[in-house]
């Protein structure tokens, strides 16, 4: 079933009465509880759509550094429950990277907090990295905190179309070796459209022209949107994930498959691919049984 | 643990899996490992094994299952908050002998080392391929990673880069029943690890959901520019401002660092750097990158400093100078000893736009304790260093800065902050998580710790409200005034 609570209180009163839940919607509990430009740092529930939050963030010139598919739809919630991203984790990593501080309501009825809403804090165990991408299998997420980042100055994201993935794989290690700082470092091959490799850079507006400069000396030229990542997800949710050394033997293997790939990551979406079978290590279990010994939270 | 097995069979049956030359259980040898750099409580283990290979640690930890002994794990013993205490005696597993680099991937970002592998070789031998790790706490030079990843450290240039969980990828860790477990990204791995995040739900645990052996850690391109400053101003509150005012323009360094008066003047006494005498606080500000942006942020950070009245804005001329600078920064607790036979290190969070209020308050509780509190820290993280002088010759001395320090901490958690940035709860704050944590906060930590450690036998009696205490601290404590 799914439960619409119209508020925490009753998110913790429902939880412990149901006998399955496959979806709770947050949307009554979406508040920006704090945003403190300062400190670089904000709390917001889990219901609010994530391009919602980063509005607000805008305001004071900042953001939270991740950036996945239909921004406008995903909740706070989602995205940490499930771990999204997009082409910038290459250089801004994940959420689980950004997140500070959290507040679940457990499938008993307890309401817990972890961390805080400082950006270094060590005090207790780190629960919040377990419920991140735990995809409210453990417990709900329903408000976090996050560290930020100050919008960049400048931003440039420049492609290169390639004859081959043999070329490709010289013009990345080209970049791996180079002094250049690329926050996206992605290669596609989508829409029966040529293989392209996509170097996306930000950050202080000097910078920014000196690497676009270093890029169109290896024959990148401009392009403007990242748009062909959410494009193509919708077709290709899944990935495989390989150490980066490994992506062009990978990307060899799919023949003529279409494909998105984080190349700095060794992440590629692709239509075949499979969601990731979870190892069957006693620990796994042992989390689920000890979180959640009801099964009230649909795996 | 009611039925202890003796002494002499447990030391025998330790030598068996690791042979005799790994197993300490002499009282004069067993001396150095009765605390870490907490010295406030000391009490011996009952034995100190140094396995050499993670099937040496996961025997050990199968026999310790078997009589019932705790195990505590310990890499350098370098931690500030007891976290190695042989609260209750028990093996001490030290990971001391393994400790190689044991191999640098650069074209994955990776290295693999052992657990008691120093943090500062992993950077000593990735800077060849032009890489480094980025976590740099102060004591880098001996502390371990396996130390790290159980107290999920920091260190100064933590503020753009983050800590230990975002750099290290993937561990083996021996749990304390024996098995041995790899937990999430594999040496030869893809990034994406499906299933629960235990990686990072056990980084940070202070030893106590097992044995880290073996680590996977990511590495950094090393930046092709630094610009390091020493700006100098009369107050902590312009030098806080000044701090303030670089974040709000937009500024990430890679190090913001704060040292007030007196520890610039035992800095100046005992390194000679040429830090200013008279200053009321100086900045370290750090920027790293590309040569033209740091050269644009170079100007606004100058800038912002002279808006916030630094009588001088000093830049590193060169490298030499700028690890001069460093090494002064990262010895600063050492030439304390100059200033007082004892202190204490407290290490509390505050949002950063509290430290002017946090800094004001140290200073009343300096006054209202009579005792001198200089303040070395991470003010781009808001991770404050208050280091309490004391004389333990001076009972009152003693009660007088543990309260100082508790009080301290108090304003940190009123303030919305933290007890500790980076040195762990251990032995030492306990009485802080009940101040912090609600009782079902701290019951969800407890079960994430029976996912682990069911049975409570990996490094016991710590972090949590009710633990068992050393006798000779209790005295302590109870030391009249």
């Amino acid at each position: 079933m799914t439960i619409k609570p119209d508020s925490i209180s009753e998110l913790q009163e429902l939880l412990p009465q149901s006998q399955r839940v496959d979806e709770v919607s947050l949307e009554a509990v979406a508040e920006l509880i704090e945003h403190v430009p300062e400190d670089m740092t904000a709390t917001v529930q889990a219901g609010m759509s994530l391009s919602e939050f980063q509005s607000r963030l805008a305001k004071a010139g900042q953001w939270l550094p991740v950036d996945p598919p239909h921004p406008q739809v995903v909740t706070i919630g989602e995205l940490l429950a499930c771990n999204l991203n997009g082409p910038r984790r290459f250089g801004c990593g994940t959420i689980r990277d950004w997140v500070i501080g959290m507040t679940v309501v457990l499938p008993d009825g307890r309401l817990i907090r972890n961390g805080g809403k400082v950006v270094k804090n060590v005090a207790g165990f780190d629960l919040c990295r377990l419920f991140v991408g735990a995809k409210n299998e453990l417990g709900i997420i329903v408000e976090a905190a996050f560290k930020l980042l100050p919008l960049s100055e400048a931003e440039a994201y420049l492609v290169k179309r390639c004859e081959s993935l043999g070329q490709a794989e010289e013009l990345l290690e080209n970049i791996w070796t180079s002094d250049l700082q690329p926050t996206v470092l992605d290669l596609h091959r989508v829409d029966g459209k040529p293989l392209t490799l996509v170097a996306g850079f930000a950050g202080p507006s000097a910078d920014i022209e000196a690497q676009s400069g270093a890029a169109n000396a290896l024959g990148f030229a401009v392009e403007t949107s990242l748009d062909y990542d959410a494009r193509f997800r919708q077709t290709a949710p899944h990935f495989t994930s390989v150490a980066p050394g490994k992506l062009i033997s990978t990307l060899k293997n799919l023949g003529d498959e279409s494909f998105v790939a984080r190349a700095g990551n060794g992440v590629v979406y692709h239509p075949s691919a499979k969601p990731k079978e979870v190892p069957s290590l006693d620990l796994q279990k042992r989390v689920k049984d000890i979180f959640d010994p009801k099964g009230v939270l649909a795996e | 643990m009611n039925c202890k097995p003796n002494k002499e069979q447990l030391t025998r049956r330790l030598a068996e899996i690791v042979g005799n030359d790994a197993v300490l259980a002499d009282k004069r040898e067993l001396v150095v490992y009765e605390c870490d750099a907490y010295t406030l409580q000391r009490n011996p283990p009952t034995a100190v094994v140094l396995p050499r290979s993670t099937q040496e640690v996961a025997a050990v930890v199968r026999l310790c299952a078997e009589l019932d002994v705790p195990i505590i794990p310990r890499g350098a013993g370098t931690s500030l908050s007891g976290a190695v205490l042989a609260v209750d005696g028990g093996v001490m597993i030290a990971l001391t002998r393994m400790n190689r680099v044991l191999k640098i991937d650069p074209r994955n970002r990776r290295a693999l080392v052992e657990a008691g592998c120093v943090n500062a070789w992993i950077t000593r031998d990735a800077s060849a391929h032009g890489l480094f790790y980025a976590p740099d706490p102060s004591s880098q030079t001996a502390c371990t990673i396996g130390g790290n990843i159980a107290t999920n450290s920091g260190g100064p240039h933590t503020l753009k880069n983050g800590v230990t969980t975002n750099h290290v990828l993937g561990y083996e860790m021996v749990l304390s029943d024996g098995t041995i477990e790899w937990l999430g990204v594999e040496p030869d791995g893809g990034e994406e690890v499906a299933g629960f995040d235990l990686r990072g739900a056990a980084i940070g645990s202070e030893g106590m959901f097992g044995v880290v052996t073996t680590v996977l850690v990511r590495l950094m391109k090393t930046p092709p520019t630094f610009k390091t400053f020493l700006c100098v101003f009369e107050s902590v509150d312009e030098a806080s401002q000044a701090v303030s005012g670089i974040i709000a323009a937009g500024i990430v360094p890679a190090a913001l660092e704060m040292m007030d008066q007196l520890i610039t003047q035992a800095l100046e006494e005992a390194y000679h750097f040429g830090f200013p005498l008279d200053a009321g606080a100086v900045l370290i500000v750090e920027l790293d990158g590309l040569p033209k942006g740091v050269e644009q942020q170079a100007k606004r950070v100058e800038e912002v400093c002279r808006q916030n009245n630094a009588s001088e804005v000093r830049l590193a001329k060169d490298d030499a100078e700028r690890t001069a600078l460093w090494k002064c920064r990262k010895r600063a607790f050492g030439a304390i000893g100059r200033l007082s036979p004892n202190y204490v290190t407290q290490d509390g969070v505050v949002p950063r736009s509290k430290l002017p209020v946090i800094m004001r308050f140290i200073r009343t509780v300096s006054d209202k304790y009579e005792l001198r509190i200089p303040n070395v820290f991470h003010a781009g993280d808001g991770n404050i260093h208050p280091l309490i002088l004391y004389d333990e010759r001076e009972p009152s001395q003693v009660k007088r800065a543990l309260q100082a320090g508790h009080d301290i901490l108090d304003k940190c958690i009123e303030l919305g902050g933290s007890v500790t940035g980076e040195h762990g709860i251990g032995a030492e704050k306990i009485d802080f998580m009940a101040k912090q944590f609600s009782k079902d906060d701290l019951d969800a930590m407890q079960q994430l710790r029976r996912v682990f450690d069911p049975d409570k036998r990996c490094n016991p009696h710590k972090m949590f409200p009710g633990a068992k205490r050393c006798a000779e601290f209790a005295q302590k404590k109870q030391i009249p005034a």
